[in-house]
This record gives C-alpha cells, structure tokens and sequence, in this order.
C-alpha cells in the first residue's frame, strides 16, 4: 500500500471506529453493543502483546497473567488508596512491565513448546497469587470499583466524570477504543521502525543475532515487558469497565485466546489481533444461541478451521498483499 | 607485531569428555590463521570459545589484552571479534541486503528509542547503513541478488552472505566458520580470493576449516588440533613435513595434506 | 516424615504416568497436547461409568478407560493431527488445534456426563496403620498398579519392536524413515499410548479422588510442570518429574499448610529458578 492508501484507511477506521459506530448504535438502540465492543477493543489490545511476543519468535499463552495483574493493580490501587483510575492505568501497565522484565529474565531463554508451557503455567500461578495474598482480597475479589472520574488541568475538564454519561459503556467505549488505536499505532510504528527489524532478527536466528553485536536478552525482555504492558492496561480497563476483579476474571482459557486471536488473525499483519479478536469474539456471541452446545460448536469449528486454513485466516488474503506482509514473519527451522 | 588475539591454555570439558586441551597460541594483527584437524578434533569447540558462545572450563581467550573469555557473544562481538556461522544460518525470510543492514546494529550511533521515534541521528545511520550494506554488497559480488530472500540463496552466495553480516559488524578480527567446507575447486578459488580480499581490508582472519589444499593456500600460518590438543603451529610449509601432522590425518583417514 | 514420603510417592507414581503419556506424544511428534487433562478426565469418566454405575469389575472398567483412549487417541492422530502437520507451515499450528481439542473434549465431557463431581464406591477398603504412617489399601494397591504400569511400559519402549520403532522416530524421524520404520505408523501407535497412558491414570484416580469436568486443564498444567522439571520428549525426565512434583507437593502441602494455598506459587517460583539454570530441565536434550 502507498502512503495515501495507509493514511486513507486510518481516517476510514477511525471515522468507523469514533463516529460511524456511535451512530449506528444510536439508531438502533443496540447499546449492550457499547460494552460488547469495549471487550473486544480490550481483548485486542492484550492479544496485541501477544503478537509481539510472536514477533520475536516466542509463543506467549500467559498474557492473562498479566491482564489479571493489571486489572488487580488498577483495582487495589482505587479502592484501598483511593488512587484516581487515570493514574492508575499507565501504572497498571508499568507493573506489568516491571514483573515481565523479573519474570521474563529467566523464562525468555526457553524456546519452542519449553517457553508456551512456562508462560502458560505462569497464568494459573498468578490466579493462585491473586487467591493467595491478603492484599487481593481472595476468592472473593475486588468488586464496587468506582467509575473513573474526570480529568482536569489547570481547572478545564478535559474528560468529564463518567458518571455524567447517561451510558456509561458508552464512555468506556470511547476510553477503550482510544487506547486501542494508540496502542496499535506504538506497535505499528514499532514494527516498522529498526527496532521491528532487530525483533525479526531475534525471531530468525537468536545465535546469528548476538554474533554481530545485538544483546538478544535485553530486546527479548524489552519485546516481552512492551507485550506485558498492554496485556496490564486492557485488564485494567476491563476491570474499570466490569466494576471488579476476580482471580478467575483471566484464565488459561483466556491466555489461549489471546493467542488464537494473534493466530486467526494473521502473525504476519499488526493489526491481524484486532481482527481475530473481533471475529473470534463475535463468534462466540453468535454461538449463544445454541446454549449447551456453544462451546461444542466454536471448538468444533476451531478444528475445522485448523484442517482446511492450517496457517490462519489471513494466508486466504490476496497474492499481491501476502508478498508484502511476507518478511515480516518466518518460520524458525 | 603485538598479536591482536591469544589464546591461552583454553580446556572444555563436557562431562568426562575433554573437547579441548589446553590449546594456546596467538593470532598477529593482519594475518590469516587457520586452525585444522581431522573431524573431532575439536576445532568447532574451539571456534566457539573464541566467539565466546561457550565458556571455557580453564584457560582464556584475551582480544588486545583484555579477556574476553565468559563475556557475553554480543560484547565479544562489540569489541570486534565477529564469528560467522555456517550456511545454514541466516535470517531465512529476510532479503539478502535487510539482513546486512540488520547487521549493521553496532555501528549505531541513535539509540533504540531514537530509532522508534525516527530521530535524525537514526535517519543518517539508516542512510549510512545503507550506503554501507550496498557496498559490502557489492565487494562480495552480492549486488546482483541483494533483493532476494536468503533462504532462496544458491550455497556459495550463502556463505558469502555470512562473510557480509559479518563484515557489517565491522570487525577487527573476523572468526570464519570451515568457509571452503562442501565447496567444488571453482568455488574454493573464489571463496579464497574472497577471503585474502578482505584481510586486505584490514580485518585479522581467524578460519576453521578442513579443506587441506585451500588453507595451505591462504594461511600466514597454521595450528593444527588433533584430539583436543595442539600438535603443531607454523607456515604451510612447515605444517606440510610435520612428522605428527601427517601421522594424525594418515592415521583418521586418507586424506592427502597440502597441494 | 514418612507419611509425607508415602504420600508424594503415591502421588508421583501417577502423575509420572501422566507425564509419560504427554511426552511420548511430544517426542514423536513436537506436539504439546493440550488436551491431555482432558483424556485423563474422560478415562475418569468411562471407568466411572462402567465401574460405579455399572458395578463391572474394576479391572474391566479400567481396560475400558485404556482401550476407549487409546482409539480415540489414534483417531485424533489420523485426522487431525497428521493432516495439519501435513499442510502447516508452522508448529503453532498442532498447539492451537490441541487447544481446540482440549475445548472440544471438554465440551463433550460436560455434556456427557455433566459438571458434578462423581465418585466410586472403594475398590478396596481398610487401611494399613503402623506407628507413624496410614495408608489406606486403596491408594496401596492404585500406587502399586501406577508402578506396574510405568514398568510395563518402559519395558515395552526398551525390548519391543514398536517401542525400539518408536525410540528411533523420537531420536530422529528423517533417519528413522530411512531406515524403514513406518513413521506414519508409528506417529499413531505413539499418540494413542499417550492417550491410553492418560486414561489408564484417570480410570486408576477415580477410584481415590473421583473425577468431574472441570480438572482437564489443571491436570494439563501440572503434566507440563512435571515435563518442564525432567525435559521434554525423554522418558526418565518424565518419571523423575512425575515423582519429584508429587513430592514436591506432597511436601509443600504439609508444611506450607498454614500459610494457605501457597505449595504451587513455591513450586512455580522453583521451577522458574530451575530453568533458569536448566532451560532443557533434568534430563532434556537442547532444542528448540
């Protein structure tokens, strides 16, 4: 694509995304779709880590881990100390970075299955922290989060209380597509910068790398801590959005997902988390219908989909498209 | 001339098998020097060590006088002590001139967040990096497939690839992993001239290599391994009537040594 | 002291044996399974069926568990697994269809047989007391039968013609073909051992624990533990981690009691040390 094209589909998407979107909402009184929206923008930004984590060659199913913590740091944050949410989303996101950087250390020097099966661990070891310590409140979870209040500076309100919003998730929405589309583009610009391309070093040849000069542990916990902080600030969010935080709100089931949405939507494109999540969430809603079945279905259609398209849903986009996105992702030998 | 590397009394021990005994010499500013022996002889341990991929278990490896032996390989390297590695390790989806680029890191004068946000110090290193890839491109006749994905590389051009990433980190001593290994006499003579070219661009060579004839060709000197040890040291010439040179390759196989 | 000791050994005979299961199957064909919870749990449920509700000896109910995954196990290789490593051109690719097998299996396990725990009467009852241990026969006789099993199937892989086929395709599976060891073949008798291995050990859990719906994806976890800590794709890694996580939390759990649900946060915490130091655990190969 030309950058007149690029720069075309970002006005499309962000006209779709802030203003078509509202709209249509508005027309149809379909207002559970504000909530509905706001997880799937949420979900895709945690997933948008997990593709990162992909990009340096390194499967991540515990991208929950970090969702939970951040949902939990924000909550404990605002309701024992009486913090303001704002202050606490960037530092949600920050303590995850920090964590993934302790954690990481270790951890990124697996490879292969070795690293899925750690990270995966890692998930349901922070469950059991969040049922473990006194700070977290249990089993019992941290709920009656309040609304996030407004922001003002130097006396002008630059984001009203949400507590003024007839539709609250109608606010959150806004909030959370927001941070969707920073999120992305930092990634996007990522990628695309040299950094993307000492990732796609690492992800090619992790010895080749560190022979002409590139400390490949440090790009690995900066790739992992940048994957950890989105995964902290869309669990945050969610938990603002839901009101509370419990340790079964992120599971290894979500972990899974959010690496089946990196998957379903291409590991090659930036911006296939988003669409997998979409599709992958959508899915599942539509499912409902079919009640005791639901999740017999969805995973039944999951292995079809792994028979017939094994290598995700964008190696069926057009030749022309797939010779660009192509060096961006390998196969490891 | 003061040696640029010394090895001393480097040993590797894995478990009770000793890869390599206690192996000293020096390598001189500007030289090629080639380490040989039969398969086994512990040459690729010994090649490692020097790039300090592996830690030795006694003995050490200084680069200029200061040890480089236990560091980090991407110190090592940012010192200029750079390995190459054998053909099959590239960066299989990148194009033959991404991957040069790439390998230009140490020569970086913005830092990471500089390249993120696009800095003019990270556009001028893009810029030289370029300028300088296509050069190093074109010295060892890549210019002509710099657009190709690597994977899709011929074998010669592979191992010229890899002489290229290496040169990219601007080395003072280059480490070439057997360059003439699996190579046909057309190939080994060019992989030769490829090799003398750049030592005359100032870069010390240290090779690995088992192909007698093309090392005999191109070495200032040689040091030969046998079981881990090192049973000689010297010009070709000297290597070629070596009583226990002869004795070890006639004894692990027939193969004839020299040209 | 020994009570401890009885405990993490009978717990490690069978967690072993679940390890065995998932690395066999790792180690011919780099897939992790994640639905390997889940055919533990369904083996539960056969032997619960035919053993508990059925009143069939518990003998047969726990050959029905084995044969039942085990061809369910082959059934899986064939059609789903072969065809996607087949056409896939990354190893990702067998992770997310085990997961969607893992949410298949679950699915159906649910409907079948709902989401209450169930139990089964005793197969043995009494319990063995001397001075400072108790150990019910039950657990005696499952802990001895774990034990059996682990041996039986290490003799198989060491003196049997499918188990020497089977050692050479994890060795190497390019050079295994060349040396005409039906690969194929061999992928499959391998998957459906592993299956069977997982529900021999849910038929045998049944019997002490019970079994319900909701354990597949803790027990998969705890599998990929015992794996991680003895190294992936090696048979004495899987019985050493088997053994050491019962151990370990068998240990844990009576002396970190009272602090509450803690063992498995210490034992992850040791495990990420361990790694550090091992990245191929015990006894695994470097890979990857």
């Amino acid at each position: 694509m030309s950058t007149s094209a690029r720069l075309a589909t970002l006005v499309i998407f962000v006209f779709a995304v802030f203003v078509a979107v509202p709209v249509l909402i508005g027309l149809t009184h379909r207002t559970d779709f504000y909530y509905t929206l706001s997880s799937v923008a949420l979900l895709a930004i945690a997933s948008g880590g997990v593709w990162l984590t992909f990009y340096i060659g390194r499967i991540n199913i515990g991208q929950g881990a970090y969702a939970l913590m951040g949902g939990y740091v924000s909550a404990i944050l605002v309701v024992r100390y009486g913090v303001s949410f704002w202050i606490t989303l960037p530092l949600a996101g920050a303590f995850c970075a920090a964590a993934s950087v302790l954690i990481g250390l270790p951890i990124l020097r697996l490879r292969g299955v070795y690293f899925a099966m750690v990270t995966l661990v890692l998930t349901e070891v922070v469950r059991l922290l969040a049922l473990a310590l006194p700070i977290t409140n249990g089993a019992k979870g941290m709920v009656s989060l309040p609304p996030p209040g407004p922001i003002s500076l130097f006396g002008l309100t630059l984001v009203p209380s949400f507590d003024t919003f007839a539709e609250r998730n109608e606010a959150f929405y806004y909030l959370s597509v927001a941070v969707m589309c920073v999120c992305f583009a930092a990634l996007y610009r990522l990628v695309h910068s040299r950094v993307g391309r000492l990732f796609v070093a690492l992800q090619q040849n992790e010895e080749l790398a560190s022979s002409m000069g590139l400390n490949v542990p440090a790009l690995r916990v900066l790739a992992y801590s940048i994957s950890s902080f989105f995964g902290g600030i869309g669990g945050a969010i969610f938990a603002a959005i839901a009101q509370s935080v419990y340790p079964s709100s992120f599971t290894v089931a979500d972990s899974v997902n959010f690496m089946l949405n990196c998957f379903l939507g291409g590991l090659g494109f930036v911006f296939g988390p988003m669409l997998g999540t979409l599709v992958l969430y959508f899915g599942w809603d539509l499912l409902f219908q079919a009640g005791q079945y639901q999740l017999l279905i969805y995973s039944g259609v999951m292995i079809a989909l792994m028979l017939v398209l094994p290598n995700g849903l964008l190696s069926i986009r057009p030749l022309n498209f797939r010779k660009r996105v192509r060096p961006l992702i390998w196969r490891r030998s | 001339m003061a040696p640029i590397l010394t090895v001393s009394g480097i040993t590797k021990q894995y478990g009770g098998l000793v890869a390599v005994n206690d192996v000293s010499f020096d390598v001189a500013e500007g030289e090629i020097l080639s380490v040989i022996g039969p398969n086994g002889a512990g040459k690729s341990t010994l090649f490692k060590l020097i790039a300090s991929f592996v830690r030795p278990t006694r003995g050490e490896v200084r680069f200029k006088g200061e040890r480089i032996s236990g560091l980090a390989p991407h110190i090592v390297a940012r010192k200029g002590v750079v390995r190459t590695f054998q053909e099959t390790t590239i960066f299989k989806g990148l194009t033959v001139r991404d991957s040069v680029i790439v390998a230009h890191h140490l020569r970086s004068h913005a830092g990471l967040l500089g390249f993120y946000l696009g800095t003019k110090a990270a556009r001028e290193d893009e810029a030289e990096f370029g300028r300088s890839a296509d050069e190093i491109l074109e010295f060892l006749g890549l210019r002509a497939v710099a657009d190709e994905i690597a994977s899709n590389l011929p074998q010669g051009s592979l191992r010229a690839l890899g002489v290229a990433i290496g040169l990219a980190a601007n080395p003072k001593i280059l480490l070439l992993d057997e360059p003439f290994a699996g190579m046909n006499h057309d190939e080994t003579r060019r992989a030769v001239e490829m090799t003398r070219a750049v030592r005359d661009r100032g870069v010390t060579l240290l090779l690995v290599e088992h192909d007698m004839a093309a090392v005999m060709r191109i070495s200032d000197r040689i040091v030969v391994l046998n079981f881990g040890a090192k049973i000689a040291e010297g010009t070709a010439t000297e290597i070629q009537s070596n009583e226990r040179v002869i004795e070890a390759y006639l004894g692990v196989e027939d193969e004839t040594i020299g040209v | 002291m020994e009570q401890v000791v009885a405990n993490g050994l009978y717990l490690g005979a069978q967690y072993a044996l679940i390890a065995l299961g998932l690395t066999l199957i790792f180690a011919l064909m780099n897939v992790l399974n994640f639905a390997h919870g889940q055919m533990y749990v369904l083996g539960g449920f056969v032997t619960y069926e035919l053993y508990g509700q059925m009143h069939l000896p518990f003998v047969v109910a726990l050959a029905a568990s084995a044969v039942t995954l085990a061809v369910l196990g082959g059934l899986i290789e064939r059609f789903l697994f072969r065809t996607v490593i087949r056409r896939s051109k990354r190893e990702e690719s067998t992770m997310l269809l085990a997961a969607g097998v893992a949410y298949f299996l679950d699915a159906l396990i649910l409907l079948l047989f709902g989401e209450k725990q169930r139990g089964v009467p005793k197969i043995v009852s009494g319990v063995w007391v001397s001075d400072n241990l108790i150990m019910p026969y039950d657990r005696i006789l499952v802990g001895f039968l774990a034990v059996l099993f682990i041996a039986a199937f290490i003799l198989m892989m060491r003196y049997t013609k499918p188990g020497r086929a089977m050692r050479a395709l994890a060795q190497d599976r390019v050079a295994a073909q060349l040396m005409g060891v039906p690969v194929e073949f061999y992928s499959l008798v391998g998957f459906a051992l592993g299956a069977l291995l997982a529900g021999l050990v849910g038929g045998l859990l049944v019997a002490i624990t019970g079994v319900n719906a909701g354990i597949g994806g803790p027990i998969s976890i705890k599998a990929f533990m015992m794996v991680m800590i003895g190294g992936a794709g090696v048979i004495s890694g899987a019985i050493a981690g088997g053994f050491i996580l019962g151990m370990l939390e068998s240990v844990g759990l009576s002396v970190l009691h009272s602090y509450g649900d803690v063992t498995y946060l210490v034992i992850f915490a040791a495990l990420m040390a361990f790694l550090s130091v091992r990245p191929n655990g015990l006894m695994g190969k470097p890979w990857g």
